[in-house]
Order: structure tokens, then sequence, then C-alpha cells
């Protein structure tokens, strides 16, 4: 073996770095949550102005949808934390600076945002007339059956895509060291800095990551499939 | 009160686009009483029914329950305002409907769909609507598929668990969308033994079926609808065995082999 790879694979470096790597996943983690409770909330709200009955809605809606499934993860974030604060700074006449972990939530949450809107679509559409007929002749409003009836089948019907794209988003959450968010990659290049080991240091990363992601996805996938598979004849 | 009857339906019109499909229906149901109402296919018969409870509003005329309009309000002053949304849903829900595909919610238990809208809609405690809900389940035999999702049931199992989810709402009437039309010849008669028991028990009702025998037994009153407009109408012996109009003779003679 050479040594290269050698080095490449001794993984104690890693572990000796393990504090410091920990508190960056953590970041991620948190990253993750927050963009996750974004993309979810804002795709909610933009697929639902997607099926709307006015036009003005449905255009809008396809508009959030095509900018932000169009935007790449990297650019949204440099924009949001480089561009959009000189704008809201503009238009407020005063400095406005966005705290690094701030806009790599909005960043990555937005981007999500247009997939999870699209994931919601395909769900509510696919609803049959007469669930929602029910709920009406019944007295329930609209509200009640988006809530009782129409939600809890979509994030049912959506769960394996979803399961992917929060799987994708938990990856995207690797580039907010680009904007100095604390996370494991960025911790991981302080520590190369002044270890000047990137090898082992980077496949420790790579590992970790890896695992982390199997073995949630994994999980949340072996759970949520017999709970779905409940409803569907 | 006693003359006041539960529903009225009042020169009820509708069009979808150019076409009219409800051409002027009135008709009364009085409590206790079961109106069938029959004819072919594109008569109206869905529609009219869809119009009774503002599922497709009509273009013009009423439906009044026990006298109150249930698409507009009398003010003060005697003038007709409509109804908002709100104000139809609370109406709504005096009238119990059964669809032809049933329309059970997919994610919830039977007795979830049966306790759903009693819960949230007429607001009564878990426990209470629980206990109704189980009672309903039992008059339609079904309380030992309780726990069980619609897609583990047969049609006519999904069918009788579609009436007790409307009998838990305590309607003042039920309306019968074709209840049978989408189940298998064997599995009707279960469905039909239920809405006969429901009839006998005094329930209000307003039947739009295929089953011609099944309308002459129960039904106090029978309706051929025809193109949007009540072609003839009157007793069971009376529509079934001495026809009047052409179209109805024509109409029967398809369902006598």
């Amino acid at each position: 073996m050479s040594d290269a790879l050698k080095q490449s694979l001794d993984l104690s470096m890693f572990w000796e770095y393990r504090a410091i790597l920990w508190q960056g996943l953590i970041f991620n983690v948190l990253v993750f949550q927050f963009a996750a409770s974004v993309a979810l909330s804002v795709g909610l709200g933009a697929a639902l102005l997607r099926v709307n009955r006015f036009l003005p809605a449905r255009i809008v809606g396809t508009l959030h949808v095509e900018l932000f499934r169009n935007a790449p993860d990297y650019i949204m974030l440099v924009w949001v934390h480089f561009v959009l604060p000189l704008l809201i700074g503009l238009v407020i006449q005063r400095r406005v600076e966005f705290h690094p972990f701030i806009s790599a939530v909005i960043a990555l949450g937005f981007v999500y945002s247009g997939y999870f809107a699209e994931a919601f679509r395909a769900g509510i559409q696919t609803i049959p007339q007469g669930n929602l007929d029910a709920g009406r002749a019944f007295g329930m409003s609209e509200r009640l059956i988006l809530w009782r009836i129409t939600l809890p089948q979509v994030v049912r019907r959506m769960l394996p895509e979803a399961l992917n794209l929060f799987i994708s988003l938990f990856k995207a959450t690797t580039i907010v060291s680009l904007i100095a968010v604390p996370d494991l990659m960025y911790n991981v290049s302080m520590v190369i800095q002044q270890e000047m080991r990137p090898l082992p240091l980077y496949t420790g990363a790579a590992l970790t990551y890896f695992l982390i992601i199997f073995a949630l996805s994994s999980t949340a996938r072996a759970f949520s499939e017999r709970w779905r598979q409940k409803i569907l004849a | 009160m006693s003359d006041v009857p539960r529903i009225r339906i009042a020169d009820v019109h509708k069009s979808y686009g150019p076409l009219e499909v409800l051409r002027g229906v009135s008709f009364d149901v009085h409590r206790g009483s079961v109106v069938s109402v029959i004819g072919a296919s594109g008569s109206g018969k869905r529609t009219l029914l869809r119009c009774v409870n503002y599922l497709d509003p009509p273009n013009s005329g009423e439906i009044y329950i026990e006298g109150e309009p249930l698409g507009s309000r009398i003010d003060a002053r005697g003038g007709r305002k409509p109804r908002s949304l709100a104000e139809i849903n609370v109406m709504r829900r005096e009238l119990g409907v059964v669809f032809q595909q049933f329309n059970l919610w997919p994610h919830m238990t039977v007795l979830g769909n049966v306790i759903e809208a009693p819960i949230r809609v007429r607001k009564l405690p878990r426990k209470d609507a629980i206990a109704y809900g189980e009672d309903c389940l039992r008059r339609v035999r079904l309380i030992d598929k309780k726990d069980e999702y619609p897609a583990r049931l047969s049609g006519g199992q999904q069918q009788r668990a579609a009436i007790a989810r409307a009998l838990a709402m305590r309607p003042k009437a039920m309306m019968f969308d074709e209840a049978t039309s989408s189940l298998d010849p064997e599995l009707t008669d279960e469905v039909l033994s239920v809405m006969r028991e429901l009839a006998m028990d005094g329930t209000t009702m307003i039947v739009v079926t295929h089953e011609m025998s099944f309308a002459r037994e129960v039904s106090d009153r029978v309706i051929f609808l025809h193109a949007g407009i009540i072609e003839e109408e009157g007793a069971p012996a009376q529509v079934f065995d001495a026809p009047k109009s052409d179209r109805l003779r024509q109409f029967l003679s398809k369902y006598r082999k």
C-alpha cells in the first residue's frame, strides 16, 4: 500500500479532534432542521397557491417553484448572504448583515421549498374529489378538510420523495462552510490548516456523513413504509 | 310545526355552461318519509342531490330544511341574502349523504371516519362521539370492523361504514346517491337491507336509485326525473303499476325482465 493511501485511511487524527468536529456536525443538524422547517412551510404555501382556483395565485406559486427549483444551492447561498442584505439595506437605508447561519437557513430553505412544493402539489392532486365532497357534505370547513383529510393523505403519499429531499437537503448543508457557518466541513478545514493532513480528515468527514445519512434514511424508510401501506389498497 | 316539510325543494334550476341539467324541480319530503328518485342516467338525479346540500349550488330556486332556506337568509326586512360558506356548512350538517363511491377517508379507521365530523364539526366530546359512533356501527352491523382501514373492507362493508358515518351526525334527513350502483350484485343486498331498516325506523330519506324493487317496497313517494324535470310522481304502486307517461313506461320496461 502506498503511503498516501495508508495515510488517508488512518482515521486516528479524525478521532483525536472529535470534540470540535462533533460541534460542527451539530451545526449541520441545526441548519438542516431549520431549513427543513422553512422548506416544508413555504413549500406547502407555494403548493396551495399552485392548486388555487385563482389564476394570479397559481402564477405566483409557479414562479416560486420555478425560481427556486432552478437555482443552484451554492449560488443561492452566496446571493442571500452577500447580495440580499445589500438590497434590503438600500430599501431601508441602513446597513444590513445576515448572520451566516440565517443566510444558510434562508437559502437552503427556499431552494428546497421549490422541490417540496412540487411534492405537495402532486400529492394534493391525487386526493379524489369524493374525499373532499364527503368532508363538505358533513359541514367541514375548507381549512378543516385541508388539515384533517387532504394533508394526512398527502404526507403519506409524498413520503418516499420527501425522504429523498430531506437526504439531499442534509447533504446540501455541507456547503454552508463556504459562508463561514462553523459546520463539520468548516471545522475539518480548520483542523487541516493546523495539521496539514487533509487526506484522513476528508475521508473521516465523508465516512461520517455517509454513516449518518445511511442510518437515518434506512430507519426512516423502515418505519414510514408500514405506516404508509395501511391506507393504500 | 308538523306540516312544515323536513326538506322542501323549490323550483331548483341548475346549468353547467349551456347545458341545463335541472329545469325547475320541486317536491317536499316529510318527516319520516322516504322519497325515491328514479330516472335514466343523465336525467339530473345526481345533480339534484348535489344541489340539495349545495355541493353544487343551484342557479335558482331554494332548498328549505324545516322551513329554513339553506342557501340564503331572510333578514329583518324580508329581503334575501345569500349565506356565507360557513353558514351553509352549518345547514349542511343536517343532511347525511351516502355517495355511490363511498368516499370514506382512507387514512382513518372505520370508527375514525364515523367520529370525525361529530367531533370536529358538531364539537361532540370524543367519548360521546365514540359511544354514538359505535351505536351507528352496530346498526349497520359493522362493529367488529371498527378498527380496520377502509382499504381492507369489501365494497358492501365500505358502504355500510359510510352509512354509519352519515348517521353519526344525527342528520335530519339521509340522502343516498345510487348507494348500491358501484357494488357487485351479491353485495347490494347487505346495503339495501340496512337502508330498509333505516326507513322502517322512521328515518327521513331521499334515495336516488336504480333498484326498482327497493324503491317500490320502501318509498312513500316515487319521483321520475326526465331531462331535468319531474315527468311523473306518485305513490309507488301508482308509479310502477299504472304509469301515465310514455317515458316512464319506456323507462320501466327496461327493468322488467
